[in-house]
């Protein structure tokens, strides 16, 4: 009899246990999803090299503890990549241009420094980088000054030279010192093309400090893949960020030279529109990358876009700068009305001006982003 | 109501209630008397101003002039006890009367004494009052001053709250108004609107302005894109009270073009014209709708290119959807809106192109008001036109043919029986005189 009523209470016991622990798992899993509701999502969407991860970067020294140490240490080896893809860039363009350009004397390279291209170039195809050494530095430095490089330079977009060009070539001898830690620019600059999905959480802090709203931010990659079968996933999100750098259009794609990129930006931008699953989502359009649209716009006309080819220049400076952009934001304006249905008209769309490298701005814009998303709930909890 | 006829001699006299509150007034002026000696060193001020500027104050009756109604500036009393303004009963006298005007007395003694107690009475609790305005305007003066100081120098919350009081402060008081215009309160204002502007600023900022008046050089301040991209998505986003306000503002910046003429262009953003639509379609606000509509008619009635846009965004159809749940003061703006865009083609054909418009639009004529008739028969000829055959037999149907003969009949203006029995003539095309006549007389009858 003992026996048996022990061993009833053990199964009762195990029993009695086990209960606990799937309540207090079932508990576990309630908690976290009420959680995760309140976590706002975005997605940061965009073609390739809008801005969309120096954003993502941006936000993270923001409102996250930025870069430690060993992070900013871990972008060496990307920054001197950059630096060796770059000049192997100029280079073997300025040859390619020497050959079949019809000025084509401009681009050849002068003698003294014809090995060190050479070279520069076998490095550059390598899939190891060597260590950025003050020697080489140097010469990378002197064949930047080469004349046929700088013309080469000056058409850089139709060869695909990143915007960061620049900014690394001046600073050549800090990134090559010995001791050398990327700077928290640096780290914005450099270029590493995003694949897979990236994701950080954060809380934007605002001046009383207990804002509650936590974001969950989402980058996929910009180039062309198979768009249509993941893009389902990410329905839900509270709003989609989307970058198009305005500075592109007289620029072609990466994968796709024949395709003008600010065309193709306006492809995506409808095709994302469109989608089912972002029937009911917030879109907010960063027009990035306007500090090098106003040097451009000077010099290169608008209308060498297709999409822009109606436009007629009113003024010259700043005055033209204004109405060169505004004349932009009407285009994608349009765009947007046109392929929205008018029973997701009541969306809230809105446009920003950015300079994704510039972190003030963002700062400034993320504000902003964080107030309408807040408002937005408010209206749909019916409190406004 | 007092009449005061002197024409003939015989003046009509109300007759005088003496006040109820006999008890209450005496208080009152015991409460003045108490007063007066905080008042002892302040200058006496002149009567006759304090009266003027304070036209709207309730006076106690024992200081009203049974004859004019009016304070008492020089008060005698005669020998009944009654007390008058003496200038009104010297007149009185002078018209030949020998009695008391409220008590109907004869007098026995026509000497008039003046009331000294009364009339110092009667200063002192002007001036006291005057004193008390004057301090509350400095008060809102003061006020206004300090937050117009605060404004230049916080930020955040701080920022929004004293926007918050201003704009308070601007909307009760004229004063308020006054000294913000003057001591550069509204450009300072302005200077808050800028692209990275928040909502809670920017519709407070806005709550002020429009309050104002602009000066031209404020309005091309802010007619810049991008503070008029601002207005707009803090339309889009904000209670109904700031919609309107921020209609409001950008209906200010179009009147008197400052610019040179393409001041329509720079405001008409799609996300202006789409926010307007739902504004105009939200029945829940019926004064937010009517704002709307009138500033999509003044968006309307200048550039081509703006109509084009307008229409694009599908506003004929809405607005059509809209009439039947129009009052009349926003009935005629619709149709004015509609009317205008009727003269472009797409107008024309987006209109065609909406479900029952001929029987809904002749539903209209002779129904409203006059201007609502021309309107719609304009329209109606709009559509007409397009497409004569199709849209004939609905037409008659709807019993325009029978519209169209009251018009005609009625007491309209020349130009618009003009149009109607051009209108009839065109009908007439399609249709035999008998079919017609027989249509007029089904659709009277009905």
């Amino acid at each position: 009899m003992g026996l048996l009523c022990s061993k009833n209470r053990r199964y009762n016991d195990a029993d009695t246990e086990e209960n606990t622990q799937t309540a207090e798992i079932e508990r576990r899993i309630e908690l976290e999803t009420k959680a995760e509701k309140h976590i706002q999502k975005l997605l940061l969407l965009g073609a390739g090299e809008s801005g969309k991860s120096t954003i993502f970067k941006q936000i993270k020294l923001l409102f996250q503890t930025g870069f430690d140490e060993a992070e900013l240490k871990s972008y060496q080896p990307v920054i001197h990549a950059n630096v060796y893809q770059t000049i192997k860039l100029l280079h073997d363009g300025a040859k390619e241009l020497a050959q079949n350009d019809v000025d084509f004397s401009k681009y050849v390279i002068s003698d003294e420094n014809k090995e060190i291209g050479e070279k520069l170039s076998e490095i550059g195809g390598r899939l190891d980088y060597p260590c950025l050494t003050k020697e080489l530095a140097l010469e990378i430095e002197n064949l930047w000054k080469d004349a046929a490089i700088q013309e080469t330079y000056a058409r850089g977009n139709e060869l695909q030279v990143p915007d960061c060009t620049h900014y690394f070539m001046e600073n050549l001898h800090r990134l090559s010192d010995a001791n050398y830690v990327p700077t928290k620019d640096d780290v914005l600059y450099a270029r590493v093309r995003t694949t897979g999905v990236v994701e950080i959480q954060f809380s934007p802090v605002g001046e009383n400090k207990k804002s509650g709203e936590v974001y969950r931010l989402f980058d996929v990659g910009g180039q062309r893949n198979e768009r249509r079968k993941w893009i389902h996933l990410f329905e839900g999100v509270s709003a989609v960020i989307f970058c198009a750098a305005i500075s592109e259009y007289d620029q072609t794609l990466f994968e796709d030279e024949n395709k003008n990129r600010m065309m193709e930006t306006k492809e995506l931008f409808e095709w994302v529109l469109k989608q089912p699953c972002f029937e009911k989502t917030s879109f907010m359009l960063f027009l990035n990358k306007f500090d090098i649209f106003e040097k451009k716009i000077l010099k290169v006309p608008l209308n060498v876009c297709e999409w822009f080819k109606d436009y007629q220049p009113v003024s010259t400076g700043k005055q033209e700068i204004e109405h060169a952009y505004e004349f932009v934001k009407k285009k994608f304006e349009e765009s947007y009305f046109q392929n929205t249905a008018p029973d997701r008209v009541d969306r809230v769309f809105k446009i920003y001006r950015t300079t994704a490298l510039d972190q003030k701005v963002v700062k400034k814009t993320f504000k902003l982003v964080d107030e309408t998303l807040r408002r937005r709930n408010l209206f749909e909890a019916g409190l406004l | 109501m007092y009449f005061h006829q002197t024409v003939g001699g015989h003046a009509t006299m109300p007759l005088y209630q003496a006040s109820k509150d006999r008890k209450d007034e005496g208080l009152k002026i015991v409460d003045v008397l108490g007063l007066e000696s905080t008042m002892k060193g302040v200058e006496i001020l002149d009567l006759k101003v304090m009266i003027e500027e304070m036209e709207s104050i309730d006076v106690p009756s024992v200081f009203i002039c049974p004859i004019s109604l009016e304070p008492m500036q020089d008060p005698v009393t005669l020998c009944t006890g009654q007390t008058y303004d003496r200038s009104n009963i010297l007149k009185w006298f002078s018209l030949g009367h020998k009695t008391c005007p409220t008590t109907m007395q004869e007098l026995w003694d026509d000497s008039v004494t003046p009331n000294k107690t009364l009339t110092h009475l009667i200063l002192t609790w002007f001036s006291h009052k005057y004193l008390a305005m004057k301090k509350k305007l400095e008060d809102v003066q003061g006020r206004v001053l300090d937050l117009l100081d605060m404004l230049k120098k916080v930020k955040g919350q701080a920022r929004v709250k004293a926007l918050k009081d201003l704009r308070q402060l601007v909307a009760a008081n004229v004063f308020a108004r006054r000294t913000v215009s003057e001591n550069g309160g509204l450009a300072l204002v302005c200077s808050l609107l800028g692209p990275f502007t928040s909502h809670a600023v920017g519709s407070e900022a806005i709550g002020i302005i429009v309050n104002l008046d602009l000066v031209s050089e404020l309005k091309r301040n802010l007619m810049h894109p991008a503070k008029v991209s601002l207005l707009v998505d803090i339309m889009n986003e904000g209670t109904i009270e700031t919609k309107m306000n921020c209609a409001k503002l950008i209906e200010m910046l179009l009147i008197e073009g400052s610019g040179n003429g393409n001041e329509t262009e720079i405001v008409s953003s799609l996300s202006l014209l789409v926010g307007l639509l739902r504004l105009v379609r939200d029945k829940k606000h019926p004064t937010g709708v009517l704002t709307g509509l009138i500033l999509l008619k003044a968006i309307c009635s200048s550039h081509e290119s703006v109509r084009s846009s307008v229409i694009s965004i599908g506003a004929v159809p809405q607005l059509i959807e809209l009439l039947p749940s129009l009052n009349k003061e926003c009935l005629e703006v619709a149709l004015y809106i509609l009317e205008v865009l009727s003269t472009l083609p797409e107008g024309r054909m987006a209109l065609k192109e909406c479900p029952n418009i001929i029987p809904n639009v002749v539903k209209l004529l002779m129904r409203v008001s006059e201007r609502c008739t021309q309107f719609a028969l304009s329209i109606l000829w709009a559509i007409y036109k397009l497409a004569p055959e199709e849209c004939a037999s609905k037409a008659v149907e709807a019993g325009l043919a029978a519209k169209l003969l009251l018009v005609i009949q009625s007491g309209c203006n020349p130009v618009l029986k003009q149009m109607s029995s051009e209108f009839l003539k065109m009908c007439s095309v399609n249709y035999s005189t008998s079919i017609l006549i027989s249509k007029c007389m089904l659709s009277t009858i009905q």
